[in-house]
């Protein structure tokens, strides 16, 4: 009993992580109909940025976090100005291969500058802390990463089904050219969506750099879970990426506790599963 | 008549001038095929450092380094032909790496290839090799199965994981038996019950074999053991595992990225096993220590070499310092033995006297490399059948125990085999509670 609750416990609180660094990937397919494959790379940078305010400025790594979020936003929107704005005109293909060319991009360029090299962050108020309710004892900045994640998803939820802007946003998602009539600025709408997709993944790998490795390459193993977790929630489903980020977050914790080799096997397979039975994901549009 | 000699001359010319330029090429090119980008990056960085800084010292003069490749200047027997590597990445995939080693064979014309480092990798590769007829040696990867495929072109230079598992077991009896510097003898009850870890791919399952193989043998018991996906973002579950396993030795065989991650989380979960140990790989890079700082203090790993061996082989000492200028750090055990990898391949140039296949093949089998010629603290280098079933296997290779101590800024110290050992044995492991 002690080691399930434990199991389902982490199980959660990495599903957390994992829906928050999805949360602008589904935001961006909603909006725009586009998979970002740079999304794990604008995770990567916000990493980066954490590691190095933390390491050479000696600031609390959590004094970072507008920082991450700031560039993850203006990343997004010159992404989108200056890349995604002109592969919108090719055919699909070159969206996919567009979006796949800045992963590639963003990942060797933070090689070049800083090196394949492996670093960790080594203080702050919760580097190394641990949280301890009854038996369980938690890693102190996953359980804040966490709780920010809740507080994400809690003001895009409010934002997009409850103010102007997010109105505009549902609009131009549904139907651009109508919402393009109706007087809303969807080249803006779309801007901001990248903008606030990478503000939120800049501040996720910002909080992810309390407890996890920083590498130029660490972008690719979040990717592929979030993937399947935008996939399983549904495609521009704010709601559907939480639950789907918690239900993988139990299903590899569970799967790496019981079958370790196989625990991706569970998580792809729940995703295969969704694409088969339900392509829309559980609560796609 | 008009005389004949211009002519005879110049076709005297155009021969000797063929034929030289095939008997002394101005260069040789060998293949290096290494993990360079992918989660496995900063590893092969290291090994392409030291196969680098090999080729440096076979082609230019290093006079102070008391080894016969560092008076060279080249390969002496091929007209002083200078060694060209050419890298490729094979990006931790093994099809990818058979791909690299056809181009490199097809496309880039070397006459040879080093790597891969991942088992699995080399294991494709080298059949590519295999197939061309060229040779491969290869200088540390460590799956027993790679030399037990009977193939004719591929030679194998570091000892394997039967070797460091033997190790593994003979280090735990000599602890109970009372021979580890510093340390009275430990009750066998206290270290008998294993936990393993094994990364998924060829590597991990052929040290979980080994390490079943060798635990059997020796009486020890293993309570948990499974292989998981080393490209995981998140290793808690696992580690929960080997806590509620109730283990009191955990073993692991894990890249680095993976061990760093195994280590934070059981710091995390407080896990306090009475001996930790490692199978090479991610526990010996210099990023493990740098990254994970004090939480690293008292873990054990299977290497093959150590800074502090410079007072048995003054060689390895400077040879590191070098190192340690251009990379920045220390050799590890890979890099060194990648080092020692293409020091076998100057060797069996030189004692081939060409670039033909079949000479460098009956170069190879011939070779005899002694020991105050390596980095590493073997009996030298000479290919045979060590154990059943291996073939063209160094049989004068074998590894050490180290143990990591004072990080940050800490040191792999030796302890086993006992009598190297340059520290005393920090046991029990001190735990992360």
């Amino acid at each position: 009993m002690e080691i399930a609750t434990q199991l389902v416990t982490y199980g959660i609180l990495m599903g957390c992580i994992f829906a928050f660094v999805s949360l602008g990937l589904s935001l961006i397919f909603g909006v725009m109909n586009i998979v970002n494959f740079a999304h794990g790379e604008f995770m990567m940078v916000g990493m980066y940025v954490t590691f190095l305010i933390s390491s050479y400025l000696r600031l609390d790594p959590l004094v970072s976090l507008p920082f991450a979020g700031a560039l993850g936003f203006l990343l997004g929107m010159i992404s989108y100005r200056f890349l995604i704005t002109h592969i919108l005109r090719g055919p699909m293909v070159a969206q996919l291969f567009g979006t796949f060319g800045l992963m590639l991009f963003l990942r060797y360029l933070v090689m070049f500058i800083f090196g394949p090299d492996v670093r960790t962050i080594s203080h702050g108020l919760l580097v190394g802390k641990t949280i301890s309710f009854g038996w369980i004892s938690l890693d102190a900045s996953k359980v804040i990463t966490a709780g920010a994640c809740v507080l994400f998803f809690g003001f895009i939820y409010w934002m997009i089904n409850r103010t102007k802007l997010g109105r505009a946003l549902r609009a131009t998602s549904l139907d651009t050219e109508a919402a393009r009539y109706m007087g809303i600025d969807t080249e803006r709408m779309n801007a901001l969506a990248w903008g606030i997709g990478g503000a939120t993944v800049g501040v996720a790998g910002g909080l992810l750099a309390h407890f996890y490795y920083v590498t130029p390459t660490v972008g690719m193993l979040f990717i592929l879970i979030a993937f399947a977790t935008v996939a399983l929630g549904g495609f521009g489903s704010i709601t559907g990426a939480f639950l789907a980020g918690i239900i993988i977050g139990l299903i590899q914790g569970l799967g790496g506790h019981y079958l370790s080799e196989l625990k991706f096997t569970f998580i792809y397979a729940a995703y295969f599963l969704t694409v088969v039975l339900r392509p829309r994901g559980l609560f796609g549009w | 008549m008009r005389s004949k000699w211009p002519i005879v001359l110049v076709v005297c010319v155009a021969l000797v001038l063929a034929f030289g330029s095939k008997a002394a090429p101005k260069e040789v090119k060998i293949g290096v095929i290494l993990p360079l980008s992918g989660p496995l990056a900063p590893t092969g960085k290291s090994l392409r450092e030291g196969i680098e800084l090999c080729a440096d010292v076979v082609n230019n003069k290093y006079p102070d380094l008391k080894i016969s490749i560092a008076q060279w200047e080249g390969i002496p027997n091929l007209g002083g032909a200078k060694i060209k590597l050419v890298f490729a990445d094979h990006r931790a995939d093994a099809g990818w790496g058979a791909d690299q080693a056809k181009r490199l064979i097809r496309d880039e014309k070397v006459i040879g290839l080093t790597g891969c480092y991942n088992s699995a990798v080399t294991k494709t590769a080298s059949v590519e090799a295999e197939r061309a007829g060229i040779p491969f040696v290869n200088g540390e990867s460590t799956s027993p199965a790679l030399t037990k495929r009977g193939f004719k072109w591929f030679w194998r230079v570091t000892p394997h994981e039967t070797w460091f598992t033997a190790d593994l077991f003979n280090f735990l009896d000599g602890l109970v038996k009372g021979k580890a510097r510093g340390v009275k003898a430990v009750s066998k009850g206290q270290i008998d019950k294993l936990a393993v870890a094994t990364e998924n791919t060829e590597w991990g399952a052929a040290s979980l074999k080994a390490i079943e193989e060798f635990a059997a043998k020796h009486g020890y018991k293993i309570v948990e053991a499974f292989k998981y996906p080393h490209v995981a973002a998140d290793l808690t579950s696992e580690a929960r595992r080997l806590m509620a396993s109730g283990a009191n030795t955990y073993l692991f065989a894990s890249y680095l990225a993976d061990s760093i991650l195994f280590i934070k989380t059981l710091k995390e979960l407080g896990a306090s096993p009475r001996l930790v140990w490692g199978q090479d790989a991610g526990f010996v890079e210099a990023d493990f220590g740098k990254t994970l700082g004090s939480a690293v203090n008292g873990i054990l790993t299977r290497d093959l070499f150590s800074p502090e061996l410079g007072n048995i082989k003054p060689v390895a000492t400077q040879l590191n310092k070098i190192y340690k200028q251009r990379a920045g750090y220390d050799f590890s055990g890979s890099s060194a033995r990648d080092f020692v990898g293409l020091q076998v391949w100057a060797h069996a140039l030189n004692e081939a006297k060409s670039t033909d296949p079949k000479a460098i093949a009956k170069a190879l089998n011939a070779l005899h490399i002694p020991s105050e010629e390596l980095i590493m603290p073997w009996k030298g280098v000479r290919f045979g059948s060590p154990f059943p079933g291996d073939t063209q296997q160094n049989e004068l290779g074998s590894g050490v125990i180290n143990q990591l101590q004072g990080f940050p800024g800490g040191k792999y110290q030796v302890v086993y085999p006992f009598e190297f050992a340059t520290a005393n044995l920090m046991h029990p492991f001190p735990g992360w509670k």
